[in-house]
């Protein structure tokens, strides 16, 4: 049943998204967003409240996205909150971000790094990652502080992983 | 005048002879004697001899009787003397069979005993040795632990902004030469 409604929303989210021509953003904002659900345990429990009014948690989402992210991207985010589908919003923007890619023949490489990366380490990123895994790539970063060094990127099926995370790990089982 | 004063009133000058009858006497006191010898022989004969018979019998039965209880007694005493020597075997037999059971048992009873030392001494000695393996393997682990989490912070306060930049721009640089 979750999966039918993952791509119910996703058809209607990539509809929008085209159709107002803001798909990159779009896709772009979502995935990040879902991060965030993911990794801030507050968030989850507030915008998955059922006790508290639905209008309450769009707020919640509008004035965590408004000014940052575009309207069409709150709008959607804030339609998932309305359904009482919040939970399925990793899935839903995972599902949209495959769908952009796939729409502009791109394979999505996710990065995790422990720090922010530049613009200029993003480019280089891509291409060595599409020089690596012979794909053309669409790049999504994850700031993800257990990473600790270093990073992981999966693309597709393959994970290239060279975080400090993993190293140390190593070093654990070794001990 | 009676019988006797007749023939003590014989004379005997008037005898033909002093020691024999005369032969007329002789022949009625013959024929006298037959008949009287016949008449006893056919009247008095069968019953003496029934009487005879009779006390033959009783004696025979009375001898057979006493033959039979002397070999009933002594077959009794073959009995007794037979079930006195059964009873002393049979008592004999019991005791060395209870004597046989109680050495099985106690010999079972120190084998079980000397199994169950040794069972307990086997599982004493494996704890023995498993909380000593416990406790250096715990050891272990909580020294890797602590050295695992010491190192993690070391290799944290280690990462500044320019090694986290230089670590990224490692991956990207190996990643594009081809791994």
């Amino acid at each position: 049943m979750s999966s039918q409604q993952i791509t119910a929303y996703v058809t209607a989210m990539f509809e929008i998204a085209v159709a107002n021509d803001v798909l990159a953003t779009v896709e772009d904002e979502m995935f990040r967003l879902a991060r965030a659900y993911e990794t801030n345990e507050a968030l989850r429990g507030s915008l998955g409240d059922t006790s508290l009014p639905i209008e309450r948690r769009q707020k919640i989402v509008e004035q965590l996205l408004g000014g940052k992210a575009h309207n069409v991207t709150v709008q959607l985010a804030s339609m998932l909150v309305g359904t009482g589908h919040v939970s399925l919003l990793p899935q839903v923007a995972d599902a949209l971000v495959k769908r952009a890619s796939s729409e502009k023949q791109l394979e999505v490489a996710e990065v995790r790094t422990a720090v922010a990366l530049s613009d200029a380490q993003k480019t280089r990123l891509v291409d060595a990652l599409a020089k690596a895994t012979g794909k053309r790539v669409n790049l999504k970063v994850v700031v993800d502080p257990s990473v600790i060094g270093g990073v992981v990127a999966t693309v597709g099926d393959d994970v290239i992983d060279d975080s400090v995370r993993t190293r140390l790990d190593q070093v654990k089982a070794r001990l | 005048m009676n019988f006797y004063s007749i023939i003590a009133a014989e004379d005997p000058s008037l005898s033909h002879h002093w020691l024999f009858p005369e032969i007329g006497e002789i022949i009625y006191g013959g024929l006298a004697s037959l008949i009287i010898f016949g008449a006893l022989y056919k009247f008095g004969w069968p019953a003496a001899k029934k009487g005879l018979e009779a006390r033959t019998a009783k004696i025979q039965k009375e001898l057979d009787d006493a033959a039979a209880a002397l070999k009933q007694a002594t077959s009794d005493a073959a009995n007794i003397r037979t079930a006195l020597g059964d009873v002393a075997s049979e008592r004999a037999r019991i005791l060395a069979e209870a004597d046989a059971q109680a050495a099985a048992v106690l010999a079972e009873g120190r084998a079980r005993i000397a199994a169950e030392v040794a069972d307990m001494e086997a599982r004493a000695t494996a704890e023995i040795e498993a909380a000593r393996a416990r406790s250096g393997d715990e050891l272990r682990a909580e020294i890797a632990r602590l050295s695992a989490a010491a190192t993690t912070d070391a290799v944290r306060a280690a990462l500044d902004e320019r090694t986290q930049q230089e670590l990224i721009d490692g991956f990207i640089a190996k990643v594009g030469a081809g791994r």
